[in-house]
């Protein structure tokens, strides 16, 4: 287990490093001159924005950037932002949970209502419940993030006044982790499906049933442990479409959290913020990843022994 | 759940929302805007988003009034000598500075050091040539030009001048803290998300526009970020806040039915105009920025995706600046004419089966990518195929600079829809005096001219050197007007609000607010 937790780490690492590089490249990378965009003003000169560049150390070759750039990452210094001048680590821990609280909110709709209508279809297959809840899962997959989010806030905010439109209370968790959460219980809906389906026509779960174990057993206990083993490792990519997805969802519904951050930081330009949000949003997922993959090995124990 | 999840799940919430704590009396004006300030420092900044907000935490020496002259404000009077070179100012006694400390002339000479100091102010050039500023007393100081310069005074009506007092706290200074005199103090800045301003019990209204002479009626002004433009509307119908832009599309549905007031800014300043890339084929020959400005109708395309809100306007500065004369600008400009756009563009060897290919440069929102649709077809037309890029206005800005630098470039210049709002007629002298504003077009003559816009005190003679300065950009087709007003001057308010009065430039002013119960 230690090996492969240590695998799972490593893996991990690689991802993390490759974002090092690719946020390093990135300030090359945008068109136009970062620093006239983040400093030009009326009439300034070119002495005084050769100047910025020294002190930004943007002058220096690219591979010198990188090592800069490295060293300061293992102090746990991502830099300050340009706009607000407040280091970028603390800006983005500060929006975190904002985030987390969304994404965390969102797969609980995503777990419970796309594994319990997968569950559903499958036990039901066949039947006008499959086909409902597969049309469902259709429609949730097809709707933008941005057009389900304006429809909700109008039903539910609009029309009927349930709920806030944007800041106020807890109430206003409830919208934008439904918009998140409904896109990813249909691709959970339709995965858990086939999964359960396959698991149902194993030659195990015949057995338990001849032996006459009661039906609600055999599915809590045989069918939904087995089906499960290849939907957690679905978790772990639909986490990191949430958090993706959060961009989006966040500026609708106004949240403020790492998704209206990276607007915010692309919008003004705001380079360091931006590198340090990429990099963030990658060790994030990466780590969640390497959570899942232990939750997998649990769930399978022949993926822990595996060579 | 346990008393520490409890504890979590509320940080995360109030984290999320921004929240702060609320007294159950609070009365508060809610204000939505697509988006957030650069930076609490007016010296950091440029954009409207940031200026308004300065408007409120600080104030300036003089003040526009809703016609947009400047009038006495914290200076209660001023002398200037003869050579137009020195201005003593006095300032009125018992300004108070939000951390309780008086406001004197020392605070306005550490904002003027301030703005030329180490990281000076972006507007830097803006505040004029100052070589000095003497204080004689606290309440009387005198500020020295190397040269006359005619925009001084309204420059410091514009909140680019706004005046801080010294006591800041230079670390935090711009991103957690200001201190400033204005009508509202800083409470927080959740970034994106909120701004929360309180009433300021020691101000006093020496000068700005509005019948109230003390502190606004109401307790806090908070200001939010709601960047989609239909959870705005949605906003404002459920009373979760009290003013803000709506989407152009639905206001015509708002008029109509009533529920919301519609507010539009007048005296805006701002100036939407083509200006091109001219250090390479095609705008490097005046023919082809002539066929642009005369293939385009502007006027039919605010028309259609404006309605009545704005309105064509023909001079490089727009109405309510010093020196805007439609007359005069008409008579000189590129009135729809396709037929003379095709010649000219046959003149320079492209047609029907070989149109001049260039890029339109356009920045986001305010349903301007539609209004560039409508010039892209409309440059059709005269045989110039125009692809259309769009991109956020701080990128267009280094874009544009970018276009006309790049010596090595080969493909076809750029064009783009610019914009600035600006108080003066200054703001030509900015764009267009060497380097430039964009390092675009730029001519000794051109120079010489915008020099004179500067050092020209007497108001006929400057008008004259003003009208010479709009006479060459337009004959040269350099700066080419389309319309005004042109972003962010359209508020939709709900009926419990009375009393706001949008000021010149765009400055919403809460001082006559009043919240029905």
């Amino acid at each position: 287990m230690l090996v492969f937790l240590a695998q799972r780490l490593f893996a991990a690492l690689i991802t993390i490093w490759i974002a090092t590089i690719a946020v390093t490249l990135l300030i090359h990378l945008v068109p136009g001159d970062p620093v006239r965009i983040m400093f030009g003003g009326f009439q300034t000169t070119e002495a005084e924005l050769e100047a910025i560049r020294t002190r930004l150390g943007l002058d220096q070759p690219i591979w010198r950037q990188y090592l800069m750039f490295l060293g300061r990452l293992a102090e746990g210094d991502l830099g300050r932002s340009i706009v607000g001048n407040q280091p970028v680590l603390d800006i983005l821990l500060e929006r975190l949970p904002a985030t987390l609280a969304l994404t965390l909110a969102s797969l609980a709709v995503a777990i419970v209502v796309g594994m319990g209508l997968g569950f559903l279809a499958a036990v039901k297959r066949g039947t006008w419940i499959d086909s409902t809840a597969m049309i469902l899962a259709i429609v949730g997959v097809s709707m933008p993030h941005f057009w389900l989010g304006l429809l909700l806030l109008f039903l539910f905010s609009v029309t009927l006044g349930w709920l806030p439109v944007a800041g106020g209370d807890w109430r206003s968790l409830i919208l934008p982790a439904l918009t998140l959460g409904l896109a990813t219980a249909a691709v959970l809906a339709r995965m858990t499906r086939s999964a359960m389906i396959d698991v149902l026509d194993q030659d195990f779960v015949r057995t338990a049933r001849a032996k006459g174990l009661p039906g609600t057993l055999v599915l809590s206990r045989h069918v939904l442990r087995s089906g499960l083993v290849p939907i957690s490792a679905m978790l772990g990519m639909q986490f990191a479409y949430l958090m993706g997805g959060a961009i989006v969802v966040e500026n609708v519904f106004a949240w403020n959290g790492l998704g209206r951050l990276a607007i915010q930081a692309v919008l003004a330009r705001d380079y360091p913020l931006i590198q340090g949000f990429i990099l963030f949003f990658a060790t994030i997922v990466a780590l969640a990843s390497v959570v899942i993959d232990l939750l997998y090995a649990v769930l399978d124990p022949r993926i822990r022994y595996a060579k | 759940m346990t008393a520490s999840h409890h504890r979590l799940s509320a940080a995360l919430l109030s984290s999320a929302l921004g929240l702060t704590a609320v007294p159950a009396f609070a009365q508060d004006v809610i204000w939505a805007r697509y988006g957030d300030i650069d930076s609490l420092d007016p010296h950091r900044a440029t954009s409207t988003l940031s200026l308004q907000i300065w408007d409120q935490i600080y104030d300036t020496l003089l003040a526009f009034d809703m016609d947009a002259n400047p009038v006495p404000n914290m200076a209660e009077s001023w002398e200037a000598s003869e050579d137009g070179l020195t201005y003593r100012f006095t300032l009125h006694e018992g300004i108070l500075c939000h951390d309780g400390s008086p406001f004197t002339a020392e605070d306005v000479r550490f904002t003027i050091d301030r703005a030329f100091g180490e990281t000076p102010s972006l507007t830097r050039t803006s505040w004029g040539p100052i070589e000095s500023v003497e204080v004689i007393d606290d309440l009387i100081f005198e500020i020295t030009l190397e040269t006359p310069f005619a925009a001084f005074l309204t420059f410091l009506a514009d909140p680019f001048s706004s005046m801080i007092c010294s006591g800041i706290d230079t670390d935090t200074f711009g991103s957690s803290t200001a201190i400033g005199t204005g009508p509202f103090k800083l409470v927080s800045w959740a970034r994106g998300s909120e701004i929360v301003l309180e009433s300021f019990d020691g101000f006093r209204n020496l000068g700005q526009a509005a019948e109230n002479t003390g502190a606004p009626g109401f307790d806090r002004l908070l200001v939010r970020t709601i960047p989609e433009a239909q959870t705005r509307l949605a906003a404002l119908r459920t009373g979760t806040v009290h003013i803000a832009e709506p989407p152009f599309d639905d206001i015509d549905a708002i008029r109509t039915e009533g529920l919301l007031d519609i507010v539009i800014a007048e005296n805006t300043g701002q100036n939407v105009f083509w200006q091109f890339t001219t250090s390479r084929p095609p705008f490097d020959d005046i023919r082809a920025r002539q066929a642009v400005a005369l293939a385009t109708d502007p006027a039919m395309a605010i028309e259609i995706i404006y309605g009545d809100l704005s309105q064509r306007e023909w001079c490089p500065i727009s109405r309510g600046v010093f020196g805007n004369d439609q007359d005069f600008c008409e008579a000189l400009g590129y009135a729809h004419d396709p037929a003379r756009a095709r010649e000219l563009v046959a003149e320079l060897g492209f047609g029907p089966g070989n149109p001049l290919r260039t890029t339109m440069l356009v920045w986001t929102g305010g349903n301007r990518h539609m209004l560039a649709e409508i010039f892209q077809a409309q440059l059709a037309e005269a045989n110039i195929q125009a692809e259309i890029e769009i991109m956020d206005i701080g990128t267009m800005n280094a874009r544009v600079r970018a276009e006309n630098e790049d010596v090595n470039n080969t493909t076809p210049g750029t064009f783009d829809m610019m914009t600035w709002s600006w108080f003066d007629p200054d703001i030509l002298f900015q764009l267009w005096h060497s380097p430039g504003a964009y390092s675009g077009y730029q001519s000794p003559e051109l120079d010489a001219l915008l020099q004179e816009t500067r050092t020209t005190i007497e108001p006929e003679a400057r008008l004259e050197a003003v009208h010479a300065v709009i006479e060459y950009l337009m004959t040269n087709a350099v700066h080419i007007g389309l319309y005004t007003p042109g972003w962010e001057w359209v508020f939709a308010v709900r009926p419990e609000i009375e009393g706001l009065q949008v000021g010149p430039f765009v400055r919403p002013n809460f001082l006559d607010v009043t919240v029905a119960q």
